[in-house]
């Protein structure tokens, strides 16, 4: 039996894989599973190949998986199209239409499967229901046969989606599902690939995605006003959104462009409300120059940048981790930002809480780094626990601080009270040219050096909120790996396995990227020999900021490749093990010089 | 906080306000002579005709010589960015429908860089009141030709004389359905207070286009003493602001002759969009409660 099982599907639109992926995942979840489903496509807007892959476990996933369990190639084109993101080894069950031709000992994969299966998928379909359009619930007969996923909850699934269409297509689609059954029972696999029975759970969790929780995060904080454009993949933020935002007396404003939605957003923060928005790359770089404006007048603003792969338009349906730069650096003038992000779909919830609080407590726009695969892969999670979450609103003057009041008021902590249109005695000029105190236009070098230290130095306090680190191992370990964002699922299982297998590593994931907590990363490196950083993106974006900040171990090295191409846990192991073996053996690039900061 | 507002936003004002309690004590960075000077004396005269508070008065403005205005009162001012303001200003007014907002910035602000926001902030129809101080060129920037210069210009970007026909920052509202438009001049400053104030008043979007002109870059032929004998007052022609189709007529002669007053006022004004902002909470709040959350 196993705890732990992960399907993969291809075929092209309209074969309804996708479908069969949203089937499992919901019979999964009712029958008290913990599972992950990613959806790929091709960039059209419809037809063109499509894919899924299920991991399903008896414990919470952390990340999509590697190798494939099950593999299922309605053709061979289409499958093979997906490359990385469906891997396939040795132990792989690989399920194929029959009609590709293709005999079991000749299926076009780099290693050759544990067992290959023709099977008559489109002769089924038709022969039950009729039609080509039931091939996805023969799949769903197979992989139930066969893998032990739940028979009975399936076919409620079928019954709930069918049922309103009339009994002919519902009767269909049941008589295809029990054909794709009785096909797997009267052709029998190996048991030893069957998923264990669930162990809690049954009913009580939730299938959902970061786009979905970063939205009722936004909410839960107190948000009260979105202004966005459409861009993939964050767009969902903004639909689920619109449909609540209103109840909790906020509004929502789906703008002309890019520029206007973060400048309304900014509006409403001037006028004293909590305000949002979300983009992806294209978008951000359009936004900047009203986020430097933020940071200068110092409001308090969230903006959620749902990495896709870039530059330009790029892959917009591929996760890729290639906007740390940008969301560091692309603000002219020496700003900061404080930059989170989310290491797991359910950490979405938290994180996007966080950086409310963030933005209101320091004045300042946060940006949260999503990535498409934690904002639109679903999982399925347990209930959301925010009892500990604390939300924290700007700090308002009192009736003393406005005779008279000093909108940018010189403080210990650089954080001065802030008023809004409408409170009387507040009023003041928020300027995006350097201002005094009083927020009056100035030039002067002497103020502008010391509003620099103001709105710099007000950050400082972040450095040492450890919580936002994610540090496990042993402390003493002499080797460590480093990752972030949604890879950071995929270290985290790669380590525990290394550890299990006696490799001395540890493990440190920043939720807060930017400003750079130094002293975390010298904490974490002072047992270090060697140090890798796991990342998606080509330049190794996390590595090169770590060297920008932190005095790093001799060995530190970089593990990145671009979006699309997805890492698995084994290979990080493989890493980890290359790093426990002496330096002499590794290639020259892992070795780089020691920066040194003052 | 803020006052109880009539249909128009504007209540009786408990105690008069003077023009002086509109005026900050920030001195203008304006030329001596710049048309700005008469725009914000107008606009003092207007918001103590109006009465709203200070405090509860949101002045946004873009980049520019005039988007300083804000500066210059004892309104909340929101100095933007170039071309942002007319989105920073829906924002606030979504967020906080009862504030009194206004917008301001120059013909390059308004009709270059942020052209692309004027369309959608008057179909969207906030209640507010965009303030464009149109000089025909760039002046901070010291000289260069605007998307309002006439064609044939000698400018410090065109020395060799500007090869474009200019915008038409009247009919271009007109076309997208502005509820109010009118044009004045520091020239004639009852007629710009009295305007500025009706334009306030208006409940939708309002746009008022002040030709005002640039001292030091501007045409000689521009300038305040000629717009007293140029000008000529719709009122006075008996147009009536009513007929949108006779106000796109006069808007077509935005170039060559110069008319003050008010072009269109919609008789009908549609419902804000803050307005149904509110409806739309109310409902879904009230639809809440009743389903028991």
């Amino acid at each position: 039996m196993l705890n732990d099982l992960i399907i993969g599907m291809a075929g092209s639109g309209g074969d309804g894989i996708v479908s069969a992926g949203e089937s499992l995942m919901s019979a999964s979840s009712h029958e008290g599973y913990y599972a992950i489903l990613t959806k790929s496509f091709g960039s059209q807007i419809r037809g063109g190949e499509s894919s899924c892959r299920l991991r399903v476990a008896t414990v919470p996933v952390l990340n999509p998986g590697g190798a494939l369990t099950v593999a299922v190639a309605l053709n061979w084109e289409d499958f093979l199209r997906f490359g990385g993101e469906l891997p396939t080894d040795g132990e792989t069950v690989v399920i194929y239409e029959q009609k590709t031709g293709v005999a079991p000992d000749a299926v076009p994969l780099k290693v050759r499967p544990a067992i290959a299966i023709a099977v008559p998928i489109e002769d089924l379909a038709k022969k039950t229901a009729g039609t080509l359009l039931a091939k996805n619930n023969v799949i769903l007969g197979l992989v139930a046969g066969w893998f032990g996923l739940g028979r009975q909850a399936i076919l409620e699934g079928i019954r709930r989606k069918f049922g309103k269409k009339g009994a002919e297509v519902l009767q269909g689609n049941e008589r295809a599902y029990a054909a794709g059954l009785a096909y797997a029972d009267e052709h029998p696999v190996s048991q030893a690939r069957r998923l264990a029975p669930s162990v809690s759970g049954k009913g009580r969790r939730r299938v959902t995605d970061g786009n979905e929780l970063c939205a009722e995060a936004a909410l839960f904080a107190g948000c009260k006003f979105f202004g966005g454009y459409p861009i993939t993949p964050a767009t969902e933020i903004m639909q689920h959104l619109q449909r609540d935002i209103w109840k909790h007396g906020g509004s929502l404003l789906q703008a002309e462009d890019e520029i206007a939605g973060i400048a309304a957003a900014v509006g409403a923060s001037f006028a004293g409300q909590k305000a949002m928005t979300a983009t992806s790359g294209p978008g951000l770089s359009l936004k900047t120059e009203v986020l430097g404006l933020a940071s200068g007048v110092e409001l308090p603003l969230v903006v959620v940048n749902v990495q896709r792969g870039g530059p330009s338009t790029g892959l917009p349906t591929k996760t890729e981790q290639a906007d740390l730069f940008a969301a560091a650096f692309s603000a002219h003038g020496d700003t900061v930002r404080p930059i989170l992000a989310p290491i797991s779909v359910e950490d979405m919830f938290p994180i996007t809480v966080e950086a409310f609080n963030i933005a209101e407590e320091f004045q300042t726009p946060v940006i949260v780094l999503s990535d498409q695969e934690i904002a639109q892969r679903k999982d399925i999670i347990d209930p959301i626990d925010s009892s500990h979450l604390k939300i924290v609103d700007r700090l308002r003057p009192t009736d003393q601080e406005m005779q008279p009041y000093l909108r940018f008021r010189f403080t210990d902590s650089g954080i001065s009270p802030i008023s809004h249109p409408g409170m009387k005695g507040g009023s003041y000029l928020a300027a995006g040219i350097e201002h005094n105190e009083h927020g009056d236009p100035t030039s002067n070098g002497t103020m502008h050096e010391r509003m620099n230290d103001k709105r710099l130095n007000k950050l400082n306090p972040l450095k040492q909120r450890r919580d936002l680190f994610h540090i496990e191992g042993d402390p003493a370990a002499p080797i460590g790996v480093i990752s972030w964002g949604g890879v950071a699922g995929v270290a985290l299982e790669a380590v525990r396995t290394a550890q299990a297998q006696g490799l001395p590593v540890k493990l440190l994931v920043p939720k807060l990227l930017y400003p750079v907590a130094e002293e975390i990363y010298q904490e974490f490196f002072a047992s270090l020999e060697s140090c890798v950083v796991v990342e998606q993106s080509h330049q190794g974006q996390l590595h090169k900021i770590i060297r920008m900040w932190v005095d790093v171990p001799k060995r530190f090295t970089s593990f990145a490749k671009s979006g699309a191409n997805p890492f698995s846990p084994a290979e990080i192991v493989r890493k980890i093990a290359q790093l426990a073996t002496p330096p002499s053996r590794l290639t020259a690039t892992a070795t780089v010089p020691k920066v040194t900061v003052s | 906080m803020i006052s109880p507002t009539s249909e128009c936003g504007c209540p009786p004002p408990a105690e008069p306000l003077k023009s002086k309690d509109f005026r900050s004590e920030l001195k203008p960075i304006w030329c001596p002579g710049c048309g700005d000077y008469g725009v914000v004396t107008a606009l003092y005269r207007a918001l103590a005709n109006i009465g709203r508070p200070p405090h509860e008065i949101a002045f946004i403005s873009g980049i520019g010589c005039s988007s300083r205005i804000p500066g210059y009162t004892t309104a909340y001012g929101f100095n933007t960015v170039h071309g942002r303001a007319l989105p920073v200003a829906q924002g606030i007014k979504m967020a906080s429908p009862d504030l009194l907002v206004l917008v301001a910035g120059g013909d390059g602000d308004g009709f270059s860089i942020g052209g692309g926001h004027v369309p959608h902030a008057i179909r969207r129809n906030l209640d507010l009141t965009y303030i464009v101080m149109d000089n025909h060129i760039y002046g901070l920037t010291k000289g260069q030709l605007s998307p309002t210069t006439p064609r044939g210009a000698i400018t410090s970007s065109s020395t060799h004389g500007s090869m474009e026909d200019p915008v038409n920052p009247l009919l271009y509202v007109l076309a997208y359905g502005a509820g109010f438009v009118a044009q004045g001049v520091p020239a004639d400053m009852d007629g710009l207070t009295k305007m500025l104030e009706e334009a306030i008043r208006y409940p939708g979007f309002a746009f008022v286009n002040v030709q005002s002109p640039c001292v030091t870059f501007g045409d000689p032929d521009d300038q305040l003493k000629v717009q007293k004998t140029r000008m000529r007052k719709l009122a006075e022609m008996g147009h009536d602001p009513t007929n949108r189709l006779k106000a796109m007529d006069l808007a077509q002669e935005y170039s060559t002759s110069l008319y003050t007053g008010v072009f269109y006022r919609n008789p009908n004004p549609p419902p804000t969009y803050d307005s149904q902002i509110r409806a739309r909470q109310r409902a879904l709040q009230t639809h809440t409660t009743e389903g028991g959350e």
